[in-house]
């Protein structure tokens, strides 16, 4: 028995020690290696014979050497060719029947020879993705899943491997629309979200792939497809923030590795970490990756979202559960919101949802927000803003009904102003005398979106100070649809002022007189450029004094127009002066209109940045709580999606919460550890490796290596006592041991 | 190119003008394009912009625009000179997309009337705006000449699939000053469109139809 064993490992360790033999020298033992082919060959044939055959020793054998071959193929070039076609062969026609074992092992094999370069990507692919197709096996399907992305990975790590790139995405493309109502096209969908994520697909052929998918046949490939659509870009965002996490504090292990135990591991781990630190950096540096987000990339939004809708919303032989219909209704809304698409028919649709009973309305309502713009006829969305209103906001209807239907027609309106009648709007806003705390909070949000956007409908009482101020003064242009805004820097005319003012102030330091001396202003310009690399530098820290100006003297609500034209400039002109020396600034007479200095001067980082400030500056003093909404407003962007949760938001406000809600609201984004500030010092201290104290090292020493000292102190005698206490006396007298007290 | 400056901008006009009207004269009126490019922006993170703005002088003179108005506004039109189409020759096309992108190809701009405007997306469906053409309204109150210059002399700046993107900023019949003029306008509202200002910016280059390119930044 024990012999026999003996030979088993024998045999075993014959193969693999050959293995090792052959790598090292290849021409010496090519004998040997035709043997075991050979052996190899017959037990294919007996194979292929019977391919679901489970005999143990057989396949047992069969599977060491194919491992065998495939470890060696790069050796002998020559027999690899054929093995190669051997395993494409049996896996293409029996891997249902194979032994697992078996089946994955040539899976393996065949990965390997392509990492060795024997056989190329397109014929691996080839061969594993009908596989993975039409196996039954999960087991398989997940090993070749993994395979397929890291084959696809590898072979796009260097450069982009577009050839490949090509023919895989027409493979996946083709399998999608050749059989619209299979299940396989699931896998198209998940290659293809996978290599989106990493960013090694990122154009727009795999964009289409997703397209093809979204107008299948199959319920799952449709729902795969626009959900991808929906946060395929969020996950590759998250994905990309992930990877840059980790980071290696080289300090810490060089720290380190001075202290531990030198060895050949550690320094290769050391160097490991170098490299890798090294290669991040890099990547960092690296100019950033076009990553347009699929939505910009889809050819033909309109067809798209037309043939969406019709075919697997409006279409009465779609067979959609509410959910799917309901995440395929929100990417058409997605797409008619972002591109301004024009689906009339969208919007009646919608009509028959709009009411308090159907399920997940509030997901129906975000959908028609989206799905508003400022291209969409108000005549179409007006039914539906009523419709709303009728069902939603009443006073018999539940207050979080209420403030959902209020919220719901304010993100409406937030898109599409001209969407409100007077009489509706003037109705609404009674509502933020409610009792409850959600439909007032929504419609004082109504209230306010409508002082920006459309005060003449309101009445009179409701308009507030700005709004009447601007309507009497004519400020505000009424809104026509179709109407695009034209654009303005603003600020420009603060800048302007500033400037003026500025120059003014150095003429009189200088004493000179009033007009200008074009030297001068062209030493100022360029001296004005000098900053510019400085400041590309430092990009995101605005400089210091952008801060010193909020500090309080911007409050002063001036009443007469005049000083609220000259004053602050000429404040903000001193405080600038004061923190940032005499920064020196072209300038040019004022004009109306087209402001000169925009079309005489390019405006430098400095003049930027002087801007913003005089533009945040100016947002605080014409009205606090106005300024914040409208920067909450111009941060809304259309590329960003509104979802259920925006819609339920403010009935949240209302609602009682539990009382476990509310002890974790109130623990809010604290941390769950509670340490005291020396403890988190002394933590971070210790994380990045910097030494202890002496104190601290006596306070940390073992208590056991302390205890003879201590024992020691306790045995003495009295005499010995006394002589130390009478030794302490003497030294404390004389000023301690070297006695510098000075007599 | 590290810096951009005032005297740099107008050599290169100088030097683009004299191209094109001295060395190399085209028996058409070649239009100055800006051609420009961004970098370290991710289209993703940063949200893509456009914008509009006014030229102090119409880039391109001859642009082709069409009213579609109501009978005032056709007669108006005629008056000066505009071809002028009615609501019923809208519901001509009969939404036949050929037809309606034949029309959108042969403008370069749309005016419409008030009352017309509400019912362009229900006659024309989404050929106009696919085509970024979508009408401007012009009400009975307004001069519809007024209205034609400022349609004529608005620009916009959008970021397609692409990090780059060209506007036509004016023309080589041109004034020297009134070129330089419109270009630093651009420049301008262009940078402060940006979120990052300058750093935004990879390169900027002006370029008359069928002269070699210029660099500015």
């Amino acid at each position: 028995m024990k012999r026999k064993l003996g030979a088993l490992e024998k045999i075993d360790a014959d193969l693999t020690s050959l293995q090792y033999k052959v790598r090292r020298d290849p021409q010496s033992y090519s004998e040997d290696h035709q043997q075991q082919y050979m052996q190899y060959q017959t037990l294919r044939d007996l194979l292929l014979q019977n391919p679901s055959t489970s005999d143990d020793t057989g396949i047992v054998r069969l599977n060491d050497l194919v491992d065998f071959v495939a470890h060696t193929a790069d050796c002998y070039p020559k027999a690899a060719g054929p093995f190669a076609d051997d395993l494409i062969q049996i896996l293409s026609l029996h891997h249902d029947e194979l032994q697992p074992d078996l089946r994955d092992k040539m899976v393996s094999s065949l990965v390997l020879l392509r990492n060795k370069d024997l056989i190329d990507s397109a014929t691996l692919l080839n061969t594993l993705f009908p596989l993975l197709v039409s196996t039954h096996s999960k087991s398989l399907r997940a090993l070749l899943f993994q395979k397929i992305i890291s084959d696809l990975r590898s072979s796009n790590v260097k450069a982009t491997n577009h050839r490949l790139n090509r023919t895989v995405q027409t493979v996946l493309f083709n399998l999608l629309s050749s059989d619209r109502e299979s299940t396989k096209g699931l896998w198209a969908v998940k290659i293809t979200r996978e290599l989106w994520k990493r960013q090694i697909w990122a154009d727009a052929r795999a964009v289409d792939i997703m397209k093809e998918a979204c107008l299948s046949e199959n319920e799952k490939v449709i729902t795969g497809g626009v959900r991808f659509f929906l946060g395929g870009d969020k996950e590759r965002e998250e994905a990309a923030d992930e990877s840059s996490d980790d980071e290696i504090d080289m300090r810490t292990l060089r720290h380190q590795a001075g202290i531990n135990k030198k060895t050949k591991k550690k320094a290769r781990e050391l160097k490991q970490a170098a490299a890798n630190v090294k290669r991040k950096e890099r990547k960092k540096n690296a100019p950033h990756p076009l990553n347009f987000s699929a939505l910009h990339l889809l050819h033909d939004p309109q067809g798209f979202a037309e043939t969406l809708f019709s075919k697997h919303v409006q279409n009465s032989k779609s067979k959609l559960s509410l959910e799917s219909k309901i995440v395929v209704l929100q990417l058409v809304s997605r797409l008619v919101g972002l591109h301004k698409l024009t689906v009339i028919s969208l919007y009646s649709y919608l009509l028959k949802f709009l009411t308090p009973r159907q399920n997940s309305v509030t997901s129906f309502l975000a959908i028609l927000a989206q799905a508003t713009h400022n291209l969409v006829p108000p005549d179409i969305l007006e039914p539906l803003i009523q419709k709303i209103a009728n069902e939603f906001v009443s006073e018999a209807s539940a207050s979080e009904v209420a403030a959902a239907g209020l919220n719901a027609i304010r993100e409406v309106c937030a898109r599409q102003p001209l969407a409100m009648s007077d009489t509706l709007l003037q109705d609404l806003v009674m509502y933020r005398k409610s009792k409850d705390k959600g439909v007032q909070m929504a419609a004082r949000g109504l209230l306010s979106l409508y002082r920006e956007v459309g005060a003449e409908l309101l009445k009179k009482r409701d308009r507030g100070k700005d709004a009447t101020i601007a309507l009497i003064s004519g400020g505000v242009k009424e809104q026509r649809f179709g109407e695009e805004a034209i654009g303005e820097i603003q600020g420009i005319d603060l800048l302007e002022q500033w400037k003026a003012e500025e120059r003014r102030k150095r003429r009189e330091a200088a004493g000179l007189p009033a007009d200008v001396a074009t030297d001068e202003e062209e030493e100022d310009e360029a001296e004005n450029w000098k900053n510019w690399d400085v400041e590309s530098d430092e990009s995101d820290d605005s400089g210091g004094w952008i801060n010193v100006e909020s500090d309080g003297e911007d409050i002063n609500i001036s009443d007469s127009e005049d000083e609220k034209e000259n004053g602050p400039a000429a404040k903000k002109a001193k405080v600038a002066n004061s923190e940032n020396g005499s920064k020196a600034q072209s300038e040019e007479p004022m004009q109306k209109q087209i402001s000169k200095l925009l079309t005489s001067t390019i405006l430098t980082p400095a003049d930027l940045k002087q801007l913003r400030a005089l533009q945040e500056s100016a947002a605080v003093k014409s009205q606090m709580p106005g300024a914040k909404r409208a920067a909450l407003l111009a941060a809304r962007h259309a590329d960003d999606a509104i979802t259920a949760d925006t819609i339920e938001a403010a009935a949240a406000i209302g609602k009682k919460s539990t009382k476990e809600e509310r002890v974790a609201m109130a623990k809010g984004d604290r941390d769950e550890k509670h340490q005291s500030t020396t403890a988190k010092r002394k933590e971070k201290k210790e994380s990045e490796g910097k030494s202890t104290t002496n104190k601290e090292k006596a306070r940390k020493k073992n208590f056991l290596m302390t205890l003879g000292k201590a024992k020691g102190k306790n045995k003495r005698s009295l005499v010995d006592i006394k002589k130390t206490m009478q030794g302490h006396l003497d030294r404390s007298k004389r000023g301690g041991k070297r006695g510098n007290k000075g007599h | 190119m590290s810096k951009i400056s005032v005297a740099g901008v107008r050599s290169n006009v100088k030097e683009l003008l004299e191209y094109s009207n001295e060395t190399k004269k085209r028996n058409f009126l070649e239009t100055v394009e800006l051609q420009i490019g961004l970098k370290n922006y991710d289209p993703q993170r940063d949200k893509r912009f456009s914008g509009t703005i006014k030229l102090p002088t119409v880039p391109r003179p001859n642009m082709a625009i069409c009213v579609l108005g109501d009978q005032h506004d056709i007669d108006r039109a005629k008056h000066h000179g505009v071809d002028a189409m009615s609501a019923d020759d809208l519901k001509k096309l009969n939404k036949n997309k050929k037809l309606i992108k034949k029309l959108a190809r042969k403008y370069d701009a749309f005016i419409s009337s008030d009352a017309l405007i509400k019912q362009i997306p229900r006659l024309l469906g989404p050929g106009l705006s696919k085509a970024g053409k979508f009408p401007t309204p012009v009400s009975h109150a307004e001069d519809l000449a007024n209205k034609i210059t400022e349609v004529k002399s608005t620009i916009k700046f959008q970021l397609k699939k692409v990090l780059c993107m060209g506007v036509a900023v004016g023309n080589v019949g041109m004034s020297e000053d009134e070129l330089i003029s419109n270009i630093m306008l651009s420049i301008n509202y262009l940078v402060s469109l940006l979120k990052k200002g300058w750093q935004n910016v990879g390169s900027l280059t002006i370029k008359a139809t069928m002269s070699p390119p210029k660099r500015l930044y």
